[in-house]
């Protein structure tokens, strides 16, 4: 064996050990929070602590759904979450198009000016937000969450739909329209059509944000039936003695659906499409 | 409407004068603005017309909801004001004043830097590392690339009570192997003030780093391959490569990527107070996001914590200005 073949052969058993224990990190928690999640709570205090459940169960699951309000805080977060991406996706595809089809004076600007604002972070928006909200008497409603999360969703969805509508070639839109087609139809029938991949990832990106969101709940609502899920679990962790099998039951049962649709959409992330796609 | 049946006119004058328009004094622009607008065709004017009501709900959105709320806080900052009752009062630069001598602030302040510097410093050395790796041909790749984002996807309240429970000092995994394996004698206290610090920087890295090795990964995908070709025929090694090749060609993205995580590092809330919620040592990671919050929440003062907003604000923006002025050449490649 000569010596480039050699260090080619360490290059790689190093790729392969990096590799590795990048799964490793970012797996392993994840893996633990499963496994304190089905054991049962003697096992859960165990020393040494077992990776496999000796008697996995249920049970931390079944009081879960039953002594806490776990599925009210999880239809909030579902209802407040779809309410955001509905209003988010309508505002920012007629905005996207906009930037994108029309030509007015003003329009690079108006560009800078969104990008701007993705820059802007919760913590300086809330405060205001907060003492605005209560002005108006929306505070401690599903409404103001949802206009707090499309505030802050936005900006990178306008972004994002502006980069898949540039993709879509304008000839074929100019085409429909010589043959006699309105411009809604062939933006129905033409745009849309090939949009939609990119409508579909954006909507799931805003989903994941808002579904993750901890500050504009904490401080705009206040009544336990109102909270989302990030919130009312917090709740239930700073309860006097922490039942670790509950809360990660818990975790996991909000892990699960971010997960589900970041698994739908990972391709454009690692295609580079959607970088800068998710903010925080 | 006719405008798109003609394609030629879409390269026409209000696109060429659209960049132009940063020229000039704000009169001038104002006046060509106007111009513009009133001096043009049936059909550009429709189209015009068209454009303004499309990005009319965006904008409008984003004024009321963000920008004005920001403003709002400016005027905020100068009042006495409870967060919960109506009443308020004209103070003017009291809140500042009471600050500039507080030694909270300035603790939360410090604290607040000293977070920031060593999240982003990891982020930065662990994104682009990871980047590289992902970015070489291996058996399971597109797996691992996909398992490495998850942090980055969960909400913080999960990835803080994974590692509340990782390092938990009783029956933390973290604790057992480092007793088991001989390498500290007794459980080690990671939620303790002496700790606190590190435990938060390190699972703030955890959460983070898998942005900037997205968004490094996506740049390295767009290298030509070419390039390392021709470096490697002329027998450059690895580290070289690495060098003169794909450091240069990081640069501009890297401009940005550490710009994005200054800002959004140095404003983290949720991490930073959901880890020291209950911990009895949240007062040794109070960083200024944390410290603005418990001004309008715990002490009820929303003229405090606004305040404590509006300066985070005005540092941002100084340090992007001083940023872009020191890297010039890289924001024009970014």
């Amino acid at each position: 064996m000569n010596f480039p073949r050699l260090q080619h052969i360490s290059m790689r058993t190093l790729l392969y050990i990096g590799a590795a224990a990048l799964a490793f990190q970012a797996a392993f928690p994840f893996l633990w929070m499963v496994s304190t999640s089905l054991k049962p709570p003697p096992e859960v205090f165990a020393t040494p602590p077992a990776f496999i459940p000796d008697e996995p169960t249920l049970e931390n699951f079944i009081r879960l759904f039953s002594a806490t309000h776990f599925l009210t805080y999880f239809k909030n977060s579902i209802v407040v979450c779809g309410w955001a991406v509905v209003l988010t996706m309508i505002v920012s595809a007629f905005g996207a198009y906009s930037l994108t089809r029309f030509r007015y004076p003003g329009r690079e600007k108006f560009a800078g000016l969104i990008l701007t604002t993705y820059m802007f972070a919760p913590i300086m928006v809330v405060i205001p937000f907060f003492i605005l909200a209560k002005k108006i008497g929306i505070e401690n409603t599903h409404l103001a969450l949802v206009l707090s999360f499309t505030s802050f969703c936005l900006p990178f969805t306008l972004w994002m739909m502006r980069a898949f509508f540039m993709t879509i070639p304008l000839e074929l839109e100019e085409a429909a329209m010589v043959d006699g087609c309105g411009r809604l139809r062939a933006v129905i029938f033409v745009v849309l059509p090939l949009a939609l991949p990119g409508i579909i990832a954006t909507s799931i990106f805003t989903f994941i944000l808002a579904w993750n969101d901890y500050i504009f709940t904490r401080i705009l609502i206040a009544s336990d039936e109102l909270k989302t899920l990030p919130v009312g679990v917090q709740d239930l962790f700073n309860s006097s003695v922490i039942d670790w099998g509950l809360i990660m039951a818990a975790g996991m049962m909000i892990t699960i659906p971010a997960l589900v649709f970041f698994v739908a959409v990972q391709r454009y992330l690692i295609r580079g499409w959607g970088a800068g796609a998710v903010k925080g | 409407m006719d405008n798109l049946s003609n394609p030629r006119r879409r390269q026409g004058s209000p696109a060429a004068s659209d960049s132009q328009m940063g020229v000039g004094g704000t009169g001038q622009r104002l006046m060509r603005f106007a111009g513009d607008f009133f001096r043009v065709s049936k059909g550009e004017r429709s189209e015009q017309v068209a454009g303004y009501l499309t990005i009319m709900p965006a904008l409008f959105l984003i004024l009321g909801l963000t920008l004005y709320p920001v403003g709002y806080s400016i005027w905020l900052s100068l009042l006495e004001k409870h967060s919960f009752f109506p009443q308020e009062r004209f103070i003017g630069l009291s809140n500042y004043i009471y600050l500039w001598s507080d030694p909270e602030f300035w603790s939360s302040f410090w604290l607040g830097l000293v977070y920031s510097f060593w999240t982003i410093f990891f982020q930065i050395i662990l994104g682009v590392a990871a980047a590289l790796i992902l970015n070489e041909a291996f058996i399971g790749r597109n797996l691992i690339r996909g398992i490495v984002l998850f942090p980055y996807m969960i909400p913080t309240i999960v990835a803080v009570i994974l590692w509340k429970w990782l390092l938990n000092d009783m029956y933390g995994v973290v604790n057992y192997w480092l007793v088991a394996f001989g390498i500290v004698q007794e459980p080690i206290s990671w939620l303790g003030a002496d700790h606190i610090m590190f435990s938060v920087v390190l699972m703030s890295i955890w959460q983070f780093f898998p942005f900037v090795l997205l968004t490094i990964l996506a740049r390295l995908q767009t290298i030509p391959e070419k390039l390392y070709e021709a470096a490697k025929v002329d027998g450059a090694s690895a580290f070289k490569r690495f060098i003169h090749i794909t450091l240069p060609q990081i640069r501009g993205i890297l401009f940005v990527v550490i710009l994005l995580r200054s800002i959004w590092m140095f404003t983290k809330f949720d991490t930073v107070w959901l880890m020291g919620e209950g911990a009895g040592a949240g007062r040794f990671i109070r960083t200024l996001p944390v410290y603005a919050y418990m001004r309008t929440m715990t002490y009820y003062q929303a003229g405090l914590g606004a305040a404590l907003a509006v300066i985070m604000f005005l540092l941002l923006v100084i340090c992007t200005i001083v940023y872009f002025r020191m890297f010039r050449e890289e924001a024009d490649i970014g």
